[in-house]
C-alpha cells in the first residue's frame, strides 16, 4: 500500500521535473554551471559584460545548430552547446568580442570536424581555450579568479559529485587529483619543505576543481573503458605537474595537459574496447 | 637534472631585516594621501619574455647602520645586474597611479553661462670593505658559501648560497640579522629551490661619501621564467600585515595574481564634498581600502591601477595626478624595451598595474604569483566630487535643483557610509547645506588599530615630494646617465638571450599535434 502510493507520487505531474532533470546528467551541468557564473558576477564582482555571456551563448547554439542541420543529427545536442558556452563564460576571457565569438566557433566546430570513430577527440571548451589563445593572442584564463572560498569550493564539490554520480566519470576526476596533488603533495611539502598550508592553498583553487569535476570528465570526450580513463586522467595529471614546474604555465597547466593528452584517447579506445556513452538513460 | 631545476627556479623576493625592528621598508600614497599604510612596502617589477627588473624602494626609518636586507633571488647575480636609482621614481609612480579625486562644479540653473565641469590635476662601485666575511672557515661548516660580494652605491652586497636552513641562519644570525620567527620556516623551501641570498647592509663610508641622506632604492635584474614575488621570507609574525604595493610595466596588459584573486578598488563613486578638506582624501582611500579588503575576504590582491601607456595613447592618464611618466623615469625603473621619443616621451608598448597587497601569513600561504594578462582595458580609482552651484536661485528651475541636491546629497552620503564604513551621524548637517561647504573641521571615524599619521605632516610630504620630483627629474634628464645606460643595454642583451625563437605555446600545439598522429597511427595498426 505505502509503496504503491509513493510510486503513484513518483508518477505524479508534481514530479514532472524531477524526472526530466534525471533524464539527461547535462540538466545538472546547466543549472550548475549557471549558477557558478551566477555567484562569480554577483558574489565575486567579476567583469563578464552581458553582451559576453549573449555572444557566447549565441554563437556556441549557432554553430551547433548549423552543424546539426547540415549532418542530420539530433537536436538535443543543442544541450551540450550551452553547457560549453557556459563553461567558456566561467573560464575564457578575452579583450576583443571577435576573440570571444571565435573562441564560441572554434569550441563547436571542433566537435564536428575533429572526429575520430564517431567521437569526437577534443574536450570542446578546452580547445576553444587553447586555440583561441594561441591564434589570437588576445585571450588569457584567469585562474586567480574564484578565490579560495570554502562556501564556494564545497557547493562546487557537492555538485560535481550529483553529476559525477550520473555521469560515473568518478573515477577520472579521483586519479586525476590523487596524481596531481599527490606529486605536488610531494614536491612542496616533502621536498621543499613549505608548511601543509601551502599545499591545501592550490587544493581550494575553484579553477583546479572546475576543470577537475567538470572539464576533464565530459563522457564525450573521455576514453569509453574505466581502466583506461583512469590512466589517461593520471598522465594529465602528471603533465600538469610538469607543465606548472618546468615550464611555469601557472595559469593554465592543467588546460594545456589536457589538450595535449586528449588526442591519447584514440588510442585508448582501441587498446581497451567499452561501449561510447550515451547521455539517455535507458 | 640538477642544473635544470637550478635554471627553472627562477624568482625573486623580499625580506627586510633590520636589527632594531622587523622592517618591510615603508612607502607613501599620493595627492592628499601619504605615509598612509603602517608596514609598508613598494616594488617595481619590469618585466618582458623572461627578463625581469626588480626595484625594491627603501624607506627605512632607523639608523642607516641598522639596516639589512635580505632578497632571495634565482641565481647569482653579476655586479652589472644591480645598481642604486633615485628614490622619485617611486613617489612619481606612487602619485601617478594613485586613487584621484574628480571635482565637477554645477551649473546655476537661474544663469545662463555655463561652466563645464572639469577635472583638476592634480653610482659609483668600489672595492669591498665587508665585515661579514671575516668568518671564511666558518662559513665552510655551516654550509654557506659566499658566491659574490660587491659594494654598489651605498651598500655592501653578499651573494650567499646555502644547504640547509639552520646552517644559514646561524650565520645570519651570528652576522647580526634577526630572523623572523615565521620567516624561519620558509628558509628551506628557498634554498631547496636552489635560491641565492642577495643580503645587503648600507657601507658607511660610501654613504656618506654618496652625500645622500636617505638611502636609495636597490635595482637588480635577472632571467626567469617565473613571474612572482616571494613574500613569505618577510613575514614578521601569524597575526600582523603588512602592505605592499606593486607596480608593474609589461608590454601588453594586465598583471594579475594566479593564485590569489585580483579584485578592484571601488570606483567611480560620488561622494560628500566635504572629503576634499585637507588629508581627509587620504583617510578616505585608506578606509577605503580597509573596507573592501575586509569584505573580500582578506586574502584578495586589490587593483588600484591599470593603463595603457604606450608611446603611441596620446591619454597617459584621465584626470592625471601628476604629469605623464617620462622616458627618463621609465629608464630609471628598468623598462628596457622601449625608446626615447619626442619632448621626453617615448615610443614602444607599456602597460602599467599597480596591485596593492595586504597579506599576513594567516591568509597568503603562498608566495605571490603573477600573471600578465592581454587585459588592455584601463581602470583607476576615480572618486567625483560634484560641487553645488552657487548664487540666487529664484527661478523654477533653482527651486528644483534645490530639492534634488538634498537628494544627492543624501546618496553621497550613503555611498560614502557604504564605501567607508565610517559612522557619519555627526555630519548630517550638510544635506541640508544647498551651497559650497565651508570649512570645517571633520574627524573621521576611522578604526583606532587603523589610525594614521597627521594629516599635516601628510600634506607636507606631499607637497615636499612634488618639490623634491622636479628636482630629480631634472637630475633624471640632465644628469650623468652613464650607469643608467649600461645597466638597460646589459637588460636588452638578457632579454634577446632569454627570448626563444619559437613561442612556447606553439610549441604545445606541436605536441598536442604529435600526439594525435600518434593515438591515428596506433589505431591504424591495431586494425591491420
Amino acid at each position: 500500500m505505502l509503496l504503491s502510493s509513493s510510486n503513484s507520487l513518483a508518477l505524479s505531474p508534481w514530479f514532472a521535473p524531477v524526472r526530466f532533470l534525471q533524464r539527461d546528467a547535462r540538466h545538472f551541468q546547466i543549472i550548475y554551471l549557471s549558477l557558478f557564473l551566477l555567484y562569480g558576477i554577483l558574489e565575486l564582482g567579476w567583469d563578464t559584460q552581458l553582451q559576453r555571456i549573449g555572444l557566447t551563448v549565441g554563437t556556441c547554439l549557432a554553430v551547433q545548430g548549423i552543424f546539426i542541420a547540415a549532418t542530420g543529427r539530433k537536436w538535443h545536442g543543442l544541450k551540450s552547446a550551452l553547457i560549453s558556452s557556459l563553461g567558456l563564460c566561467l573560464l575564457f576571457k578575452a579583450n576583443l568580442m571577435t576573440t570571444v565569438a571565435l573562441g564560441a566557433g572554434l569550441t563547436i566546430a571542433s566537435k564536428f570536424l575533429i572526429r575520430v570513430d564517431g567521437k569526437h577527440i577534443f574536450n570542446p571548451v578546452n580547445f576553444g581555450i587553447v586555440v583561441g589563445m594561441v591564434v589570437t593572442g588576445d585571450a588569457w584564463v584567469s585562474p586567480g579568479q574564484w578565490g579560495s572560498s570554502a562556501t564556494l569550493l564545497y557547493f562546487m564539490g557537492a555538485a560535481a559529485l550529483l553529476v559525477l554520480l550520473k555521469v560515473g566519470r568518478i573515477d577520472t576526476s579521483a586519479a586525476f587529483l590523487l596524481t596531481f596533488c599527490g606529486l605536488e603533495f610531494v614536491r612542496t611539502v616533502l621536498y621543499l619543505g613549505w608548511p601543509v598550508d601551502h599545499f591545501f592553498h592550490l587544493l581550494t583553487n575553484g579553477t583546479l576543481l572546475l576543470f577537475t569535476f567538470f572539464m576533464i570528465t565530459d563522457p564525450m570526450t573521455t576514453p569509453n573503458h574505466p581502466r583506461a580513463r583512469i590512466i589517461w586522467a593520471a598522465l594529465i595529471g602528471g603533465l600538469t605537474f610538469a607543465l606548472a614546474h618546468l615550464f611555469h604555465l601557472q595559469s593554465s597547466a592543467p588546460i594545456w595537459a589536457l589538450f595535449i593528452i586528449s588526442p591519447l584517447t584514440i588510442a585508448f579506445d582501441k587498446l581497451l574496447v567499452r561501449q561510447k556513452y550515451e547521455w539517455f538513460s535507458k | 637534472m640538477k642544473l635544470n631545476i637550478k635554471h627553472l627556479l627562477l624568482l625573486t623576493g623580499l625580506l627586510y631585516w633590520s636589527l632594531p625592528v622587523n622592517a618591510f621598508c615603508g612607502f607613501y600614497v599620493a595627492k592628499a594621501d601619504a605615509k598612509l599604510f603602517n608596514e609598508s612596502s613598494q616594488v617595481i617589477m619590469a618585466r618582458d619574455g623572461n627578463h625581469t627588473v626588480i626595484t625594491m624602494s627603501n624607506d627605512f626609518s632607523g639608523a642607516v647602520k641598522d639596516f639589512a636586507m635580505v632578497v632571495p633571488v634565482p641565481e647569482v647575480l653579476q655586479e652589472s645586474d644591480i645598481r642604486v636609482v633615485q628614490q622619485h621614481i617611486f613617489d612619481k609612480f606612487d602619485a601617478y597611479t594613485a586613487p584621484r579625486m574628480v571635482e565637477y562644479w554645477d551649473h546655476n540653473p537661474c544663469q545662463v553661462v555655463l561652466t563645464d565641469g572639469f577635472a583638476r590635476p592634480n653610482t659609483t662601485t668600489r672595492s669591498m670593505d665587508f665585515s661579514m666575511v671575516d668568518t671564511v672557515e666558518e662559513e665552510k661548516d655551516l654550509g654557506v658559501t659566499v658566491e659574490a660580494t660587491y659594494t654598489v652605491g651605498e651598500y655592501d652586497i653578499l651573494i650567499l648560497s646555502a644547504k640547509e636552513s639552520s646552517g644559514l641562519k646561524t650565520w645570519l644570525l651570528g652576522n647580526g640579522y634577526k630572523i623572523p620567527k615565521d620567516a624561519e620556516e620558509v628558509l628551506d623551501p628557498y634554498i631547496r629551490d636552489q635560491m641565492k641570498f642577495f643580503v645587503v647592509k648600507v657601507n658607511l663610508e660610501a654613504q656618506k661619501q654618496s652625500g645622500y641622506s636617505s638611502l636609495r632604492p636597490l635595482q637588480i635584474q635577472f632571467n626567469s621564467d617565473r613571474f612572482m614575488l616571494p613574500i613569505r621570507l618577510g613575514m614578521a609574525n601569524a597575526k600582523s600585515t603588512q602592505d605592499l604595493i606593486v607596480y608593474t610595466f609589461t608590454r601588453n596588459g594586465r598583471v594579475e595574481t594566479a593564485n590569489y584573486r585580483t579584485t578592484k578598488l571601488p570606483t567611480d563613486r560620488d561622494i560628500p564634498e566635504f572629503i576634499m578638506q585637507k588629508g581627509l582624501f587620504g583617510d578616505f582611500y585608506k578606509a577605503v581600502y580597509d573596507k573592501a579588503w575586509k569584505q573580500e575576504g582578506r586574502n584578495s590582491v586589490m587593483l588600484e591601477y591599470a593603463w595603457n601607456v604606450s608611446g603611441t595613447n596620446p591619454v597617459k592618464c584621465d584626470p592625471c595626478n601628476t604629469p605623464a611618466v617620462t622616458f627618463a623615469e621609465l629608464r630609471e625603473a628598468g623598462v628596457w624595451w622601449i625608446q626615447p621619443g619626442m619632448a621626453g616621451g617615448y615610443t614602444g608598448q607599456l602597460f602599467v598595474t599597480r596591485l596593492h597587497v595586504r597579506y599576513g601569513r594567516e591568509k597568503f600561504p603562498q608566495d605571490l604569483v603573477f600573471l600578465n594578462t592581454p587585459n588592455s582595458e584601463n581602470f583607476q580609482g576615480r572618486y567625483v566630487i560634484r560641487h553645488p552651484a552657487t548664487g540666487t536661485m529664484d527661478c523654477a528651475e533653482g527651486k528644483k535643483y534645490q530639492r534634488n541636491l538634498a537628494m544627492r546629497k543624501k546618496r553621497e552620503m550613503d555611498e560614502l557610509a557604504s564605501l567607508t564604513g565610517w559612522n557619519l551621524n555627526q555630519y548630517q548637517w550638510y544635506i541640508g547645506q544647498t551651497e559650497t561647504t565651508p570649512p570645517r573641521k571633520i574627524e573621521p571615524q576611522i578604526e583606532p588599530d587603523r589610525l594614521l599619521a597627521p594629516t599635516k605632516e601628510v600634506i607636507g610630504a606631499v607637497e615636499d615630494t612634488v618639490e623634491q620630483a622636479e628636482t630629480v627629474a631634472v637630475v633624471l634628464e640632465e644628469g650623468d646617465t652613464t650607469e643608467r645606460d649600461a645597466f638597460i643595454e646589459k637588460a636588452q642583451a638578457e632579454a634577446q638571450k632569454a627570448s626563444t625563437p619559437l613561442n612556447s605555446n606553439w610549441m604545445l600545439v606541436l605536441v598536442a599535434g604529435v600526439m594525435f598522429a600518434a593515438g591515428l597511427w596506433f589505431r591504424r595498426r591495431q586494425r591491420t
